[in-house]
C-alpha cells in the first residue's frame, strides 16, 4: 500500500465510514463468492463475466479473477464465430481501458491486455501504440506501459528507428525522464551498432552494455546529452546516460599471463575474467603432449576466479637443463597462450601487460582521444558554472581517467576531495573508486618500470582491487593505509615472496593463503589481536621472518610458544 | 539554467527517533484477528505475502511464538493444489509469489513436513520456459521476479538441480542493463525491486561474478536522499520498501557502506507509527505489515542489535537458514 496519508477524523466520521465499509464489505463478498462457486461449477456465463468485471474494477489485483476472465473467454471461442469474438475482445479492451485509468499499475491488468491482444482474430496494433503514447504522456514513467509498448513494437514490427524519435521526442520535451534515456540504450546498438572488432565467437549473451555504439552515432549522442546537461546540470538521467555513452567495450575474452615455476612445479593462468576450474574447458600442452592436471581456484572462498592453478605431476619439469614448451589452451573461446621455460631457468611467464592493453583507461571507450579531449573541455565549461556539482566532477575524472591517468593524477584526486566533501552521503563510494584508480595507477607505474615490486603506501587505501593483474609481483608494501583485511583474492599473488603491510587496521588476513613463495611477512602495528587471525600464515610453507610489533596478539601469555607451534618455518619472530 | 526540484520527503523534528518494537509486535498480533475488516478481505489475492511478511517480522523481533503456529500451517496446507503450487488463500489459483511465501513460512517454524515437498519442486520445474526464464503461473507472465521466486523456492527445498539453472542464469542476465541493473524482462528498466530479485538470484545461483557491481553499486547508492531514505528508481519518492530492496542489493555486491547508514536509519525510523505501531511508507502515511517488515529488517542490516540478523537474500532470519544449511553468496 503505497502513498495512503493518514488523515486524523472524528469519532462520529470514524462510525460513519465504518458503517460505510461494512456494507461495501458485504457487497464485496457476495459477489466474490458467487465468483467462486460459479467457477467451481464450470459455468462460464454473461453473469460470470459481469461479476468478475464489478470486483476487478475496484481491485484489478485479484489476479484469480483475471484467470476466470479468461477460461470463459476461452470457452466462448469454442461457441462463437470470430466476428463474435472480435467483439467481445474490443469489450474486454475497452474494460481494460477503463481499469488501467483507474489503476494505471496494475500487473494483472496489464499482462490480461497482451493476452486479449494476441487473441483478437484482428488485431489493432496500431490502437493499442497509441493507448501507450496517451499513458505515457500522463506518466512517463510508468515502466507497466513501456513494458508493454515493447512488446507491442516487438509483435506488429514497429521499426526501430520510429521508436528512436519517439524517445527523441520525450527527450525533448523533457529532459529528465530517465525511462526514455533507458530506452535509448536498447534501442543504439540495435540501430547504429558498433562495426569493429567484434569477435566472431562473442560468448555469452549479456545486456546491451556489450553491445557498442557506432562513433558517428556516439557524436551525436554526445550532444544531445550535453544540452541536457547543460539545461539541467543536476539532472541524474542525462549523466547516467552519458557514463554509459563514453563507456568501453567489454574486453575480449582471453588468456593474460601464463606462469609457470620450475621449482614448485606449478602453472598459474590469469584471465580477463573471472571463470570457473570445474566447468570452463583448459588444456594444457607441455612440449607437444597434452596433460591431465587438476586447475584450482587460488582459494577456497570462491569459485570463480580469474587466476587458476594447477600443479604438474612430479618431475616432469624439474631437471634445470631441459627446455620445456607450455600451451594453455582456453578450448571453449578459442584462445591460447605459449610460454617457453628455457635451460637453466627457473621460472618464466608470458603475457599481455596493462599498459599493452591500455586497462586502466577507466571504463571509457578507447574513441580518439581529441574527441575525449572535446568532451573534458565541455564539461569542464560547465563546472566553471556549477563549481560544486558532482556529477560534473565525476565525469571529469572519468573523462581525465580515459586520457591520461598519470598525468592528470593530482588533478583527480583534488576533485575526489571536492566530491567527497559536496557528497558526503556517498564518500565512502567515492573513496573506493579514489582507491581503484590509485592502485591502476601504481599498477602502470610498476609496469612502465618493468619491475615486480608494488607499493603504494600512505595513501588512505580502504579496499584493494585488481589483485589478479599482481600475479607476477614478489615485493608488495601496502605500509600505512587503512587496510582492515587482506581479502582471498589477495591468494592470486602467487610468486609474493615479500609482504609489508605496517601501520594498517589489519585483522583478517585471509588472503595470505597457500602463498609457495612467501618468505617475509612484516604486520607491525596492526589489530591482529588472536592467534585465530593469523591461522592463514600456517598455509605458507616458506615463511622465514614475521613482524608482528604494536599488535594485541603479542600482549597474549604463551604467544611465543603458540605461534612456534603455529608456524614451525618461522625462524625470525619479531614480537 | 533550470534547477531539478529533487523529489524527496522531510523529516519532522517530531519524528519517532527510536525503535517502539513492543507497539510493533502489537501491531502485528492484532492484524491477523480483524478477519472481516474491508481493506483485509480486498488483500486476501495476497494472503500468503502477507503473512510471511508478518511472521518474518515477528521472528526478527523475537516475538514468533505469539502468533497461531497450527492455524497457520492448516491454512498452507489447504492453499497447496493438485499441481503442488501454492494459492494466495483459499478459493484462490496457484502462483509462484505464494509458493515461495509458504515455503518461507513452513522453513520459519521448520514444518516443511507438513506439505507434499516433491510437488512443490514439479510445479516449479514445470513453470521454466524454453528461455530459462519463468512464468508465474500456467497464464504465462515472465518476469525475473519469478526467476527468483523459483530459485528461492528451491534452495530453501535444497532442490536446486531440478530446474535448468544454466539457461535461468542466461535468461536474467539478458535483463541487465546499461546501467548495470535488471529489469523485468530484456529491454526493461532497472528498478530496485527487480534488481533485488536478480541479484538474489545471482547469489542463489552462484553467478554474482556475472554482475559489474560497481556500476551497479553507483546505481544503487545515489537512490538515497537527502532525508536519508532510499527510492526505488531515479527521480522517484523515498519509500521503506525500497530503502531494503536497495539496501539488501548493496549488502549482497559487498558494497553497503557506499551509502549513509545513519541517515538511512533516521529515516526507516521516521516511517513508525508511534500510535498504532508498524511502519508506513513514508513519514505520515497509513502503516501495513509489507513496510513493517522491510522497516524492521532494513534496520536489521544496518546493524540494529534489538532484532535479529537478516539474510539480504531471502529477508528471513539468519538462525532460520542456518538450520537449514543455506548459506547465500555474498560478494566481498
Ligand atoms: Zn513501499
Amino acid at each position: 500500500m503505497h502513498g495512503r496519508v493518514k488523515v486524523k477524523t472524528t469519532a462520529q466520521q470514524e462510525e460513519e465510514k465504518r458503517k460505510e465499509r461494512e456494507k461495501k464489505l458485504k457487497i464485496y463478498v457476495a459477489a466474490r463468492d458467487a465468483c467462486f462457486s460459479k467457477r467451481k461449477e464450470g459455468v462460464c456465463d454473461d453473469e460470470a463475466l459481469q461479476l468478475t468485471q464489478q470486483l476487478l474494477s475496484s481491485n484489478p489485483d485479484f489476479a484469480t479473477l483475471w484467470n476466470y476472465r479468461r477460461e470463459i473467454l476461452m470457452h466462448l471461442e469454442t461457441v462463437k464465430d470470430p466476428d463474435e469474438m472480435q467483439k467481445i475482445y474490443e469489450a474486454e479492451l475497452s474494460f481494460l481501458e477503463a481499469c488501467l485509468k483507474v489503476n494505471p499499475k496494475s500487473y494483472g491488468s496489464w499482462h490480461h491486455r497482451g493476452w486479449v491482444s494476441a487473441r483478437l482474430p484482428r488485431p489493432d496494433w496500431a490502437r493499442e501504440l497509441s493507448l501507450c503514447d496517451r499513458c505515457l504522456s500522463l506518466d512517463d514513467r510508468n515502466f507497466h506501459c513501456w513494458d508493454y509498448r515493447r512488446m507491442v513494437v516487438k509483435v506488429s514490427g514497429v521499426p526501430v528507428d520510429q521508436e528512436l524519435e519517439f524517445s527523441d521526442r520525450l527527450i525533448g520535451s523533457n529532459f529528465s525522464n530517465y525511462s526514455s534515456w533507458h530506452y535509448r540504450s536498447t534501442l543504439l546498438p540495435v540501430l547504429h551498432p558498433q562495426t569493429r572488432q567484434e569477435p566472431p565467437h562473442a560468448s555469452s549473451p549479456r545486456g546491451p552494455q556489450s553491445h557498442r555504439v557506432c562513433e558517428e552515432q556516439l557524436l551525436k549522442e554526445y550532444e544531445l546529452v550535453q544540452n541536457a546537461f547543460f539545461t539541467d546540470p543536476n539532472d541524474q538521467s542525462a549523466w547516467f546516460y552519458y557514463r554509459w555513452l563514453l563507456g568501453r567495450a567489454e574486453r575480449e575474452e582471453t588468456i593474460s599471463c601464463v606462469y609457470v615455476s620450475r621449482e614448485d612445479e606449478r602453472v598459474a593462468v590469469a584471465f580477463s575474467r573471472p571463470i570457473n576450474a570445474r566447468c570452463v574447458g583448459l588444456l594444457l600442452v607441455l612440449d607437444g603432449q597434452p596433460l591431465r592436471v587438476e586447475w584450482r581456484s587460488v582459494h577456497p572462498r570462491f569459485r570463480h576466479s580469474p587466476v587458476l592453478i594447477c600443479d604438474l605431476p612430479p618431475g616432469t619439469i624439474n631437471d634445470v637443463t631441459n627446455e620445456h614448451n607450455l600451451t594453455v589452451h582456453w578450448t571453449g573461446n578459442h584462445t591460447h597462450r605459449d610460454c617457453a621455460l628455457y635451460t637453466g631457468r627457473v621460472e618464466s611467464w608470458c603475457r599481455d601487460t596493462a599498459t599493452d592493453q591500455e586497462l586502466f583507461r577507466s571504463e571509457l571507450s578507447v574513441e580518439k582521444t581529441s574527441v575525449l579531449q572535446s568532451e573534458l573541455q565541455s564539461v569542464k565549461q560547465l563546472q566553471e558554472l556549477e563549481p560544486l556539482n558532482k556529477w560534473c566532477l565525476l565525469t571529469i575524472i572519468l573523462l581525465m581517467r580515459a586520457l591520461d591517468p598519470l598525468g592528470y593524477e593530482k588533478e583527480t584526486l583534488a576533485h575526489f576531495q571536492t566530491l567527497k566533501e559536496v557528497d558526503s552521503m556517498r564518500s565512502e563510494y567515492y573513496s573506493d573508486l579514489c582507491c581503484k584508480f590509485m592502485i591502476e595507477n601504481t599498477i602502470l607505474k610498476m609496469e612502465y618500470a618493468e619491475v615486480r615490486v608494488f607499493s603504494i603506501t600512505d595513501r588512505n587505501l580502504t579496499s584493494l582491487c585488481h589483485l589478479d593483474q599482481l600475479l607476477l609481483v614478489t615485493h608488495i608494501n601496502l605500509s600505512s593505509n587503512r587496510l582492515q583485511r587482506l581479502p582471498p583474492q589477495f591468494a592470486m599473488l602467487q610468486c609474493l615472496e615479500v609482504l609489508e603491510a605496517d601501520n594498517n587496521f589489519l585483522e583478517n588476513l585471509e588472503g595470505v593463503y597457500h602463498l609457495p613463495r612467501l618468505q617475509e611477512v612484516s604486520l607491525k602495528n596492526n589489530k591482529i589481536s588472536t592467534l585465530t587471525d593469523l591461522q592463514p600464515l600456517a598455509s605458507c610453507p616458506e615463511l622465514k621472518r614475521l613482524d608482528l610489533r604494536g599488535n594485541p596478539v603479542t600482549q597474549a601469555a604463551s604467544v611465543e610458544s603458540d605461534l612456534a607451534e603455529l608456524l614451525p618455518s618461522v625462524t625470525d619472530l619479531l614480537l | 539554467m533550470l534547477g531539478t526540484q529533487i523529489k524527496d520527503v522531510i523529516l519532522k523534528p517530531d519524528a519517532p527517533s527510536s525503535l517502539l518494537l513492543d507497539k510493533h509486535a502489537d501491531y502485528i498480533a492484532a492484524y491477523g484477528s480483524k478477519k472481516d475488516d474491508y481493506e483485509y478481505t480486498l488483500s486476501e489475492y495476497l494472503r500468503m505475502s502477507g503473512i510471511y511478511w508478518g511472521l518474518t517480522v515477528m521472528d526478527l523481533m523475537g516475538q514468533l511464538d505469539r502468533m497461531n503456529l497450527q492455524e497457520i500451517i492448516d491454512f498452507i496446507k489447504a492453499c497447496q493444489h493438485d499441481c503442488g503450487g501454492f494459492s494466495a488463500s483459499i478459493g484462490h489459483d496457484p502462483h509462484l509469489l505464494y509458493t515461495l511465501s509458504a515455503v518461507q513460512i513452513l522453513c520459519l517454524y521448520d514444518s516443511l513436513h507438513a506439505i507434499d515437498v516433491d510437488k512443490v519442486v514439479e510445479y516449479v520445474k514445470g513453470l521454466q520456459q524454453e528461455d530459462g526464464s519463468f512464468a508465474g503461473d500456467k497464464w504465462g507472465e515472465i518476469d525475473t521476479r519469478f526467476s527468483f521466486c523459483a530459485v528461492a523456492t528451491l534452495a530453501l527445498l535444497g532442490k536446486m538441480e531440478m530446474i535448468n539453472v544454466d539457461r535461468a542464469v542466461e535468461f536474467v542476465l539478458s535483463c541487465m542493463n546499461f546501467d548495470g541493473g535488471f529489469g523485468c524482462r530484456p529491454g526493461s528498466e532497472s528498478h530496485a525491486g527487480q534488481i533485488y530479485c536478480c541479484t538474489g538470484f545471482l547469489s542463489l545461483t552462484g553467478q554474482l561474478h556475472q554482475l559489474n557491481a560497481d556500476l551497479l553499486g553507483w546505481w544503487l547508492c545515489e537512490r538515497q536522499l537527502p532525508s536519508g531514505g532510499l527510492n526505488g528508481r531515479p527521480e522517484k519518492l523515498p519509500d521503506v520498501c525500497y530503502s531494503w530492496w536497495v539496501l539488501a542489493s548493496l549488502k549482497i555486491i559487498g558494497r553497503i557502506h557506499w551509502i549513509d547508514k545513519s541517515r538511512l536509519r533516521q529515516f526507516i525510523l521516521a516511517c513508525q507509527d508511534e500510535e498504532t505501531g508498524g511502519f508506513a511508507d513514508r513519514p505520515g502515511d497509513m502503516v501495513d505489515p509489507f513496510h513493517t517488515l522491510f522497516g524492521v529488517a532494513g534496520l536489521s542490516l544496518l546493524g540494529e542489535e534489538q532484532v535479529k540478523a537478516v539474510n539480504p537474500v531471502l529477508c528471513m532470519p539468519e538462525d532460520v537458514l542456518q538450520r537449514i544449511g543455506l548459506q547465500p553468496d555474498l560478494l566481498s
